[in-house]
């Protein structure tokens, strides 16, 4: 939604651009990816970026596994939601780096920790590609138009306090990033038509049992806090839960926090308010 | 004995000793399941006979046996086989060897039950290996057969032998049947790639990113290029065994000195076969070729047949529309770059009888074809009020 809303407002002031996501697992929050050009002349081109000129990170926690600045150009920028200052954050190398801390602009503006609509503020003020009034009218028709105004103002104002508190300076280099091995089996190591087992590669397990190993609690942004004296075990956050990542102790709701992703979904069903969703600190 | 189309279709499957067989009727594939639940009800065979309420259950359920190690069958017809679209695809990537007979039949609308390619011919495209038979015999030794190349390690594909709608299906003509025991020493039993199996389990059939599809789907090309292979070798094996010979890919009829040659399928063939003698007696060098698989595509069988002569006519039983007969499309393709006139004949569309002289009327514009070097037009709707042929 963010790109392609930094798409319409760069095409409503008479650039061309186009705008694509592009999908992993798919769960509100998720690590996604979503690409935007800008340009004077019709975009024909219709690959994924691999040199960008600007990279947005949504997803601070991701600076710690993926090197976020690779193909940035060498006079690119990277723009960071994260409460630190930019020479405070540590990349493979020191490039401009602009930070905004969007999570708390929108739990404050919008009562959910959504931050799309906030770094596009940062973005505009970041890059000076696009202004801020057109970022505005930009969030107005694509937010406003689907959510109600209200909704649609409250997103533009979040925008407008992520451009009045955007830091830019230059962010460290030197952060060693041990590139993630993947399986990418040849046509004659492929076990035919895809079924598999438990197989070791060079990239470590996959297939069946492999989620032993492969954690994936750290895509969390928030953490649920299950308050043992309210639970009345009803076991509905048990039944809601997406990963399974919940069992009942004692008649109480114990979460297993090297799978739970944070999605929220056990504190909106439950019945009696146990739980409560916190900012996790790492 | 003397059987039906559907009969040695039931009873090829008894003799191959099938573990499941999840099937639903349809018109005129109905006599295929029901034979075959008497031969439970009689306790011919302790085959597992599941009743589902679809053709798409009845795919489902077949992957799902054979994925777990099952030798599965089942049989539909036209609506039947449309409605297990997305299911033919999943068998076949999967690579399990599931043999389903197909009755070809008119695909709705107008309804009609009798013969026409265009519910088979859309599905060219699953991955499943296609063969149409000319006669009852043909159609019990391709069940077997079927299954001896399907399974073989490095073919792993699901087959699809057809037979024409009513012409087979409900005809009865003599059929020799092999013993089970016979059967059994052609036939070893199924040795599964990947078996579900809970002390042991696998994921089959689960989620993959484009880093994955693409050797997955080159996977799939490789195996039914090997199977062009495979199923001469079984042919061979087959003919050697049990008498009878198919000759694989293709089967020529009389092409030795043959100045033009029609390219036939299914039923039309035998009578093509009979044109073929006549016109021989007039003198007249024409000659047969009989398309038995259509995945593979015999490629380099029928470009070695059009090297040495001067025209090709092609059959079709059901039509691309906008561009021509399915068969015609692919043997051009075949033939690109040689250059000989190629004539498209459309006859039969909806079970209308192919006559004698409807196949006379191919033979003679492809002769005439070969006379001026060019065809007159490239696609010829015989038997078609109102169409001049
Ligand atoms: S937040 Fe709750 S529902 Fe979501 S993954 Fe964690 S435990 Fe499960
Ligand atoms: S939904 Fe709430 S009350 Fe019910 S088991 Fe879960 S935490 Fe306890």
């Amino acid at each position: 939604m963010a790109a392609q809303t930094y798409a319409l407002a760069a095409v409503m002031e008479d650039n061309y651009a186009v705008s694509f996501p592009f999908f992993g697992a798919e769960r509100r929050g998720a690590p996604v990816m979503a690409f935007t050009r800008v340009d004077k002349d019709v975009i024909r081109i219709k690959t994924q970026i691999y040199e960008p000129d600007y990279v947005v990170v949504l997803d601070e926690t991701l600076l710690e596994t993926v090197d976020v600045l690779k193909g940035l150009k060498e006079d690119g920028m990277v723009v960071i939601n994260t409460a630190r200052r930019p020479d405070e954050v540590q990349l493979s190398r020191e490039v401009n780096c602009a930070t905004v801390d969007a999570t708390s602009i929108s739990l404050e503006l919008l009562g959910r920790p959504i931050t799309n609509t906030s770094m596009l503020g940062a973005l505009a003020r970041a890059t000076g590609e696009v202004s801020m009034e057109s970022i505005e009218r930009a969030i107005m028709e694509k937010f406003g138009g689907k959510l109600g105004t209200e909704a649609g103002e409250k997103n533009a104002r979040a925008a407008r306090k992520a451009y009045q508190d955007l830091q830019v300076g230059m962010c460290r280099g030197g952060k060693d990033f041990v590139p993630r091995k993947e399986w990418l089996p040849t046509v004659q190591e492929m076990p035919l038509g895809g079924s598999i087992g438990a197989l070791e590669t060079e990239a470590g397990l996959v297939g069946i049992g492999s989620f032993v190993r492969n954690k994936t609690g750290d895509w969390r942004t928030f953490i649920p806090h299950v308050d043992h004296d309210k639970c009345i075990g009803c076991r509905m956050c048990w039944f809601y839960c997406p990963e399974g990542c919940i069992t009942m102790e004692d008649q109480k709701a114990v979460i297993d926090f090297d799978y739970c992703k944070g999605c929220g979904i056990c504190a909106q069903e439950c019945p009696v308010d146990a739980i409560s969703m916190e900012r996790e600190r790492r | 004995m003397v059987v039906t189309g559907d009969y040695s279709a039931a009873y090829g499957a008894l003799i191959c000793d099938v573990d499941v067989v999840a099937a639903y009727p349809i018109t005129p594939q109905t006599f295929i399941v029901e034979d075959f639940s008497e031969f439970v009800a009689d306790g011919l065979t302790d085959a597992e006979f599941v009743k589902v309420e679809s053709e798409h259950s009845a795919m489902s359920a077949c992957i799902a046996a054979q994925a777990a190690g099952a030798r599965t069958f089942t049989a539909t017809a036209s609506q039947g086989l449309a409605l297990m679209h997305e299911m033919l695809f999943v068998a076949a990537a999967l690579h399990l060897p599931i043999v389903m007979p197909v009755v070809n039949r008119t695909l709705a609308a107008p309804i009609g039950i009798w013969c026409e390619y265009n519910d088979t011919m859309p599905e060219r495209d699953t991955g499943w290996l296609q063969v149409y038979c000319e006669t009852n015999q043909e159609v019990l030794d391709m069940v077997i057969q079927s299954y001896k190349i399907g399974e073989h390690r490095d073919v792993m594909l699901p087959v699809m032998p057809s037979m024409d709608a009513f012409i087979l299906s409900h005809t009865v003509e003599p059929v020799h049947a092999p013993s089970t025991d016979e059967v059994a020493d052609f036939l070893p039993r199924y040795q599964p790639q990947a078996i579900l199996d809970t002390s042991n389990p696998m994921t089959i059939g689960s989620f993959a990113p484009p880093e994955y599809i693409q050797e997955i789907r080159y996977q799939s090309e490789v195996t039914m290029q090997k199977a062009r292979e495979v199923i001469q070798q079984v042919n061979d094996d087959f003919a050697q065994t049990f008498g009878r010979d198919y000759h694989g890919l293709i089967e020529e009829y009389r092409t030795d000195d043959a100045d033009v040659v029609l390219i036939t399928m299914g039923t039309v063939t035998g009578t093509a076969r009979e044109v073929v003698d006549d016109m021989r007696r007039e003198g007249k060098k024409v000659g047969l070729v009989k398309l038995r698989f259509f995945r593979p595509f015999p490629l380099q069988e029928l470009r070695r047949v059009a090297e040495n002569v001067e025209a090709m006519g092609v059959y079709d039983r059901a039509m691309s529309f906008g561009s021509g007969g399915p068969a015609f499309i692919e043997t051009r393709h075949a033939l690109y770059g040689l250059d000989i006139p190629v004539v498209n004949f459309l006859a039969g569309l909806g079970g209308r009888d192919v006559v004698k002289e409807d196949v006379r009327l191919m033979f003679e514009k492809t002769l005439k074809a070969a006379k001026e070097g060019r065809a007159e037009n490239e696609t010829v709707w015989i038997g078609t009020r109102g169409v001049k042929p």
